[in-house]
């Protein structure tokens, strides 16, 4: 079976790399992509957006609505109290009625993912408060446990925690300029957040941008 | 990774040009969002009443006189309209209804049931459609069948709601295209986007429009609005520029200016003193014109509450189509003859309500509303002409309709049931006429009639629509 496996990965590799694998590569980890070789031929050049109407790759689509339980409940660590009552209008089939499950970012949806984000993240916002152990907060994870006052976050600490969270949330890092864009958020919303003393809203408002922003929803 | 040979920031920019507009709409302050996509309504609306139970035609749109359908007939004729057991209740007749003549309006060639109330006075906006063979006497099937239009694999429905048909087809730009209140609702081949908001209760329909229960600071809202709206990078807004995330997109800006709106307050009749004292006073008049209660808490989910959320819901431009369950309890076996009055003409005092209001109202398209809507009023089934030993009636093949309003013939009845147990015969299509050479009359040729009306594409109900009721 494992000379099969082998046999058949060399096969593979041999016909995308059509040449001899170069010796000089690092040999592949598992779970993680093998590294492209120099001067290896284009990989499936993505098409001109001008030839595709101005669209680049296949359609998003939306996540049903047990893999918006199973997102919420892995990124924030809890659940969304409303999600079995309103399944139905967030699209879920009950296969007596409705055979097909909808996954349609309407406005009911946008309507009911507000209202559970906020439920969500002002919760995981508000129980992060509290957390003395660094390593356990959900929202804030690289802020040191240390600051109190949000205004003392430094910009460095802010951008790694937002990085941090965009990987949890969306499977990507936000960077450049758009990083800076929730950076400077973030500060503007600390600042209110404390001065308002609400604190939770800070990083709860963070959240919820993240958990209504088509990134966490789509694939 | 992608291959930056193949995917240049050229082309990424050429990409994103598509979107500048929306890049710069999601970049205005929400306000003048809101100020340039006011809600305005649909140019053509649709509603779809549903008598839940099955209900007696000779109490409605389908009369016989007793005065020929004696109990003495009854063996020939195996009807018997029962008028006289409404005697108890001397707020209904005990003969036919023939409509007192509008002021300006034609003579009245529809005569009623004694449990028409108040929707008698709008003959002159009504084609009754009489005769229709329902093909079934179980309340799913023939409901289902007047849904969509197609007659049910069993008990399981087969293609899409008719409001979903509409909404399908004409892309309505209202925030709820479609609602469906108490009643099932089905899309078998159309987006997302022209699926009803389907709700149980009132409160459900006021819980999707209403704001988040959990509020955030003013200022932190403002912030997250304004965060959403910036411009995001090139590769970002291209992966946004079709489908779904665009949905989202709008689905987010309509839930703004739904919320912004502050439409779950339009759906709330109740005195607020927070409120502005316009909306107070819009909530007296809703209610004077629904026949609610003046004072205290309004019952939105009583037949009258239901006429009224269609009236608002059309009105106020949230909705195009409204599919409404608007009085149940009808299937009235053991029942007497005027508990089943009673209840059905609570539901046409409703509907005359409704279209009442839509007659007063002026449409901005011009005309009034009842210009632009058309009403489409059915029951599963209807009940036997005779009643049974124990003072009620069971369920009947035969049943009508009533059309009413936009794309219609009015104050004309088309098609008929037999003088003999009421059976559905066949019909010259051109005069709804009986005619041995004629065709039933079925649930899809009604369906297809209401498409018709608004020219749309009825081939999806594979019938012609009845002609002879269309108007122009």
């Amino acid at each position: 079976m494992r000379a099969t496996l082998l046999a058949a990965a060399a096969l593979s590799l041999a016909a995308c790399t059509q040449k001899p694998v170069d010796p000089g590569l690092p040999a592949p980890t598992p779970a993680q992509l093998d590294p492209v070789p120099v001067n290896h031929p284009s990989i499936d050049p993505l098409p001109d957006p001008e030839a595709q109407g101005g669209h680049i790759g296949r359609a998003p689509r939306r996540i049903s609505v047990a893999q918006l339980k199973a997102s919420i409940l892995t990124t924030t660590g809890r659940q969304w109290s409303q999600i079995d009552t309103l399944a139905p209008s967030l699209g879920k089939a009950d296969f007596a009625l409705v055979n097909a499950e909808s996954t349609e970012a309407n406005l009911v949806f946008a309507k009911f993912l507000e209202d559970g984000a906020r439920e969500v993240c002002l919760a995981a916002a508000a129980a992060d408060l509290t957390q003395t152990d660094q390593a356990q907060r959900v929202l804030s994870p690289e802020v040191p446990v240390s600051i109190t006052d949000l205004t003392k976050i430094d910009a460095a600490t802010a951008k790694k925690n937002l990085v941090t969270l965009s990987t949890r949330f969306w499977g990507q890092p936000l960077s450049g300029a758009e990083l800076d864009t929730w950076a400077a958020t973030f500060a503007t919303l600390a600042t209110r957040a404390q001065a308002a003393g609400q604190k939770r809203q800070a990083f709860g408002a963070i959240c919820v941008a993240l958990m209504t922003d088509p990134r966490f929803f789509t694939y | 990774m992608r291959d930056p040979q193949g995917f240049s920031r050229r082309h990424l920019l050429r990409a994103a040009s598509g979107f500048a507009g929306g890049a710069l709409l999601g970049g205005l302050p929400f306000r003048t969002f809101a100020q340039q996509a006011a809600l305005a309504p649909a140019d053509r609306c649709f509603v779809f009443v549903y008598f839940a139970g099955g209900w007696d035609m000779l109490l409605s749109l389908d009369p016989r006189d007793p005065a020929v359908f004696t109990p003495e007939r009854v063996a020939e004729t195996r009807i018997l309209p029962g008028y006289s057991l409404l005697a108890t209740d001397p707020s209904f007749p005990t003969t036919v209804v023939t409509p007192n003549q509008r002021p300006g309006g034609p003579v009245p060639a529809i005569q009623f049931g004694p449990a028409i109330g108040r929707m008698a006075d709008h003959y002159d906006q009504m084609c009754v459609v009489r005769g229709i063979n329902m093909n079934t006497v179980a309340h799913e099937v023939g409901y289902r069948y007047f849904l969509t239009g197609k007659e049910p694999n069993g008990s399981a429905a087969r293609g899409s709601s008719t409001a979903t048909e509409i909404v399908g087809q004409m892309h309505p730009a209202v925030p709820v295209p479609s609602i469906a209140y108490g009643i099932e609702t089905y899309n078998d081949r159309y987006p997302g986007a022209a699926n009803a908001l389907r709700v149980s209760r009132a409160a459900d329909l006021l819980l999707t429009l209403s704001p988040s229960p959990t509020p955030l600071d003013s200022e932190i809202e403002k912030q997250l609005v304004d965060l959403r709206g910036k411009t995001v990078t090139c590769e970002a807004q291209a992966y946004d520029s079709r489908g779904l995330v665009g949905q989202y997109r709008d689905a987010r800006s309509q839930m703004t200016q739904v919320l912004g709106n502050q439409l779950h307050k339009s759906f709330s009749l109740d005195f607020n003193a927070m409120d502005p004292q316009a909306l107070n006073d819009e909530r007296a008049a809703i209610r004077s014109q629904y026949n609610l209660p003046a004072t205290g808490s309004v019952n939105m989910d009583s037949a009258a509450g239901r006429a009224a959320m269609i009236g608002i819901a059309l009105k106020k431009g949230i909705s195009q189509c409204v599919s409404m369950n608007l009085v149940g309890g009808l299937d009235t076996h053991f029942g007497t003859q005027v508990s089943h009055a009673t209840t059905q003409r609570t539901g046409w005092n409703a509907l005359a309500d409704l279209v009442d209001d839509l007659r007063k109202s002026a449409h901005p398209g011009g005309g009034t509303f009842i210009d632009h809507t058309t009403i489409m009023v059915f029951s599963e089934f209807a009940r036997t002409p005779l009643i049974n030993g124990t003072g009620g009636r069971d369920h009947h093949i035969c049943s009508a309709a009533a059309l009413i309003g936009a794309g219609l013939k009015h104050n004309l009845a088309f098609g008929a049931a037999g003088d003999i147990n009421m059976a559905a015969g066949l019909v010259d299509r051109t005069t709804g006429r009986p005619d041995p050479k004629g065709l039933q009359i079925l649930p899809e040729d009604l369906i297809a009639t209401v498409l018709a009306s608004a020219k749309l594409d009825y081939a999806i109900t594979r019938t012609e629509p009845l002609k002879a009721i269309l108007s122009g």
